[in-house]
């Protein structure tokens, strides 16, 4: 197809390369979909046996097309759409590698791989059962639909022929930033889990020739991954837009950061959901049907993102066309995921028997709080859209609505979180009960006292959100000294550890959250050279407006002084106007002094006269808590999927374990 | 005294998840104006103005926007707030001049009873499962207990 246009100097055949292997990639994707089947269809073309082989093939067809990508980014080869519009000469190499899943081609393109490898990964470690033949296929169906929908509308790798252009449109200059580098693969890798998870689901209730327990077993390290993962995807996000977006906000219930973060919860719960029926061999069913709504929720979300039909500060390669394929690919999803399940409904049930406040019943309702405040999320981010389709008119639903529907449901969450652990299997512990009791007055005394004291009237979400970490770390407290008590020495201890772990980098979140949102101080005013301000005992004075020049852009930046308490230099901070060169794009980005306790925050607005500009300084306490508790949370996840050689044995009952004999 | 104790818990959800709600209104209705101190003035403007969108930008509050006509109708809130108007009227204001679409929380009204009372439902059958689960739980136990 090269042939009738004359190449220009350097260009070659490589792009066409690509899309030839994301074509292979298609048949091998639907070859390994179809070979469960075949025999079953009357067909004699035994094509199971191969299957695995078609994986490793698919799996590096895709790499290789994504590599070239990369590589068509690299080499500047503007003659590619995809790299024209996402790159620049001038972009820093690190950047270009980041490109290629800065645009919607690239992202998918990456979505895909990562998918095919993490199906090639579980054929090389697991064996050839059914289920896992299954599970493949299904993979296999999820790729080649997410490949089809990428060759016939959103092709990566197509030409702009013959005007090639001279220079790459820039990269958006809000994703150069080391938040493009780190946030989207791991949300992409997250998505990936949870449809791995989703197959799963869908090949546990194929094959039947096994235990349930056996296949939801099997899922567990997965859905770990996948979680600690999307967590991950969503501390960075949400620390990018503190630093990027120049509002200072950390988490603004947008419907984009929605759409990341309804899969994490419905992620949770799904994590959950897996260890109980690991423990307890009940739940199965409530743990499919979340492996299969997450996945949904993830096509669900990005359709939203992906079509624009959503109104969002994060606005990302929307395109109304993509929406439709999107759409489609999610109600085949959903539609069959759910239809399967529903027929295999009866065979599910298993007889309650447990108490109500047994550690599984704390558990389970926990996973049905975290679905509700998932679906309501999801209900408060599309109601804007339904409502216009329904009445024509209009409506916003923002941070307010959410804040008070999430923080009163975390605080459920949280309560259920901290007294599960410290609950028996099965039966209830009435012990525990009366120091919970005990504990639970002491943490509505303290953050009362502490609504007394440091504010001013009454505030419900300030009470619910240091009642939430008090309680969880006073729970966290116990259980570990009650687990320290009782330790033998052996056993396989390390997951404990690491819930202890995850708990208490909620419990950090929520601090920081809470100290964050009620303790900011702040203050909007005009400043020029040799003007200051005093803040939360800090001095700022703004000592030259300076211009800086970079090889993307040139900034504006104020050149600000801090003082402590006692007058003593601490910092300069340099808040900057960006002016991008390559589409004259203007953005902010905010000058930040952190520490442990608290962060200065200085953005720099509009130019107001010759000399002074807008300037927009905070102090926010803790603020920096909210992401390291979501690292901890991550690390807490990934500490859980090192091999475990030492304690692969011995998965003794813990001391409270007290089974009946059912 | 653990049935007691659900109950109580139940009863502190339930007044949770309302409060917040009567909380965005404002505090002090009644209050004189004089009464209110600069700071709890500009603390006032903020959070009126972190509850209203502005109309220029993608999806962004008053508050955090930068966009000239955010930062007059923060001018305006505040000037309003100065001459003695409470939160409510000064949103009332808003909405009568850019519309409904102004305000990040909805009001209740039959278009938008869904979208306030289908996570309360959806919260209410969950604890409703979970009860009637322990209800099943018991007897199951209770007829274990008879056979063996």
């Amino acid at each position: 197809m090269n042939g009738l246009v004359p190449l220009a100097k350097g260009e070659t055949m490589t792009a066409e390369i690509g899309l030839l292997l994301l074509i292979i990639s298609l048949t091998l994707c639907l070859l390994t979909a179809m070979s469960p089947f075949m025999p079953a269809c009357g067909v004699k073309l035994w094509l199971k046996p191969y299957q695995p082989l078609f994986i490793r093939l698919n799996s590096l067809a895709q790499m290789a097309s994504l590599f070239i990508l990369t590589y068509l980014f690299l080499c500047d080869d503007f003659s590619v759409a995809y790299v024209a519009n996402n790159s620049n000469t001038q972009l820093a190499s690190l950047y270009k590698i980041a490109a290629v899943w800065g645009g919607h081609e690239g992202s998918m393109l990456f979505w895909v791989a990562v998918m095919g490898s993490w199906s090639c990964v579980i054929s090389l470690k697991h064996g050839k059962s059914p289920f896992f033949h299954f599970l493949h296929a299904v993979l296999g169906a999820i790729q080649a639909g997410l490949i089809a929908f990428l060759l016939i509308g959103s092709n990566p790798f197509a030409r702009l022929l013959p005007g090639i252009p001279v220079e790459g449109r820039d990269l958006n200059p809000i994703l150069q930033d080391i938040g493009l580098i780190l946030h989207p693969p791991l949300l992409f890798i997250g998505y990936v889990g949870l449809a791995v998870c989703f197959a799963a689901a869908i090949a546990a209730l194929l094959d039947s020739s096994q235990p349930l327990k056996q296949h939801c077993k099997q899922m567990r390290p997965w859905a770990v991954l996948a979680w600690a993962m999307l967590t991950g995807g969503n501390a960075f996000g949400s620390w990018w837009a503190y630093n990027e977006l120049g509002w200072g906000g950390w988490w603004f219930w947008d419907p984009v950061e929605n759409a990341s973060f309804i899969p994490w919860l419905v992620a949770t719960a799904l994590m959950h959901s897996l260890i109980l029926g690991e423990r307890r061999d009940r739940f199965h069913g409530t743990s499919l049907f979340l492996a299969i709504l997450g996945f949904s929720l993830c096509l669900l979300g990005t359709f939203l993102v992906r079509s624009g039909v959503v109104q969002s500060v994060h606005a990302f390669a929307a395109d109304p066309l993509r929406g439709g394929a999107m759409l489609t690919l999610f109600a085949l999803v959903s539609i069959c995921g759910f239809t399967l399940l529903l027929q295999r409904l009866p065979s599910l049930y298993r007889p309650v028997n447990s108490n109500m406040l047994s550690r599984e019943s704390l558990m389970q309702l926990g996973n049905l709080i975290l679905l509700v405040a998932a679906i309501s999320i999801l209900l408060g981010s599309c109601y804007p859209l339904l409502y216009e389709v329904a009445s024509g008119q209009s409506i916003s639903v923002g941070a307010p609505y959410f804040n008070s529907l999430f923080i009163p449901l975390t605080w459920l969450i949280c309560l259920l979180m901290g007294a599960a652990p410290l609950m028996r299997w099965q039966i209830s512990n009435p012990g525990i009960l009366r120091q919970l009791t005990v504990l639970a007055a002491i943490c509505l005394l303290i953050s009362v006292t502490l609504n007394a004291l440091l504010l001013t009237e009454f505030a419900a979400h300030f009470l619910l959100g240091s009642f939430s970490c008090l309680w969880l770390l006073g729970c966290t407290g116990l259980y570990l000294h009650k687990r320290l008590a009782a330790f033998t020495g052996a056993g396989d201890n390390r997951r404990y550890y690491a819930m202890c772990f995850a708990h208490l980098g909620v419990a950090l979140s929520i601090l920081g959250a809470t100290c964050s949102s009620y303790f900011q101080q702040e203050e909007l005013l005009r400043m020029g050279p040799g003007q200051g301000k005093e803040l939360a005992g800090y001095t700022f004075i703004y000592r030259a407006t300076e211009t800086v020049s970079h090889t993307s852009y040139n900034a504006l930046q104020a050149k600000i002084e801090v003082r402590d308490r006692r007058e003593q230099h601490l910092a300069y901070l340099y808040p900057q106007r960006q002016t991008f060169n390559s589409n004259a794009m203007q953005i902010s980005a905010a000058g930040i002094h952190r520490s442990l306790f608290a962060d200065l925050y200085i953005s720099m607005g509009n130019r107001l006269s010759d000399e002074e500009f807008l300037i927009r300084i905070s102090y926010k306490p803790l603020i920096g808590w909210i992401w390291i508790g979501g690292l901890i949370m991550m690390f807490a996840g990934l500490s859980q999927l090192l091999p475990r050689k030492m304690c692969q044995e011995s998965r003794a009952p813990s001391p409270q374990l007290a089974v009946k004999g059912a | 005294m653990m049935k007691g104790s659900w109950i109580l818990l139940l009863v502190v959800t339930l007044v949770t998840l309302l409060g917040p709600t009567r909380a965005q209104a404002p505090t002090e209705t009644h209050g004189n104006p004089q009464w209110r101190t600069p700071a709890q003035l500009k603390h006032q403007a903020i959070e009126i103005a972190a509850g209203l969108r502005c109309p220029m930008s993608a999806n962004q509050s008053l508050q955090d926007s930068q966009s000239p006509i955010a930062n007059e109708l923060k001018a305006e809130i505040y000037l309003q707030l100065e001459q003695g108007k409470t939160s409510d009227e000064i949103v009332d204001f808003m909405v009568a001049r850019y519309g409904e679409r102004i305000r990040y929380m909805p009001s209740l009204s039959a278009g938008t009873a869904l979208l306030f009372f289908a996570p309360l439902c959806l919260l209410a059958l969950a604890i409703f499962w979970y009860l009637r689960q322990a209800g099943s739980a018991a007897s199951f136990n209770t007829s274990q207990e008879d056979r063996s």
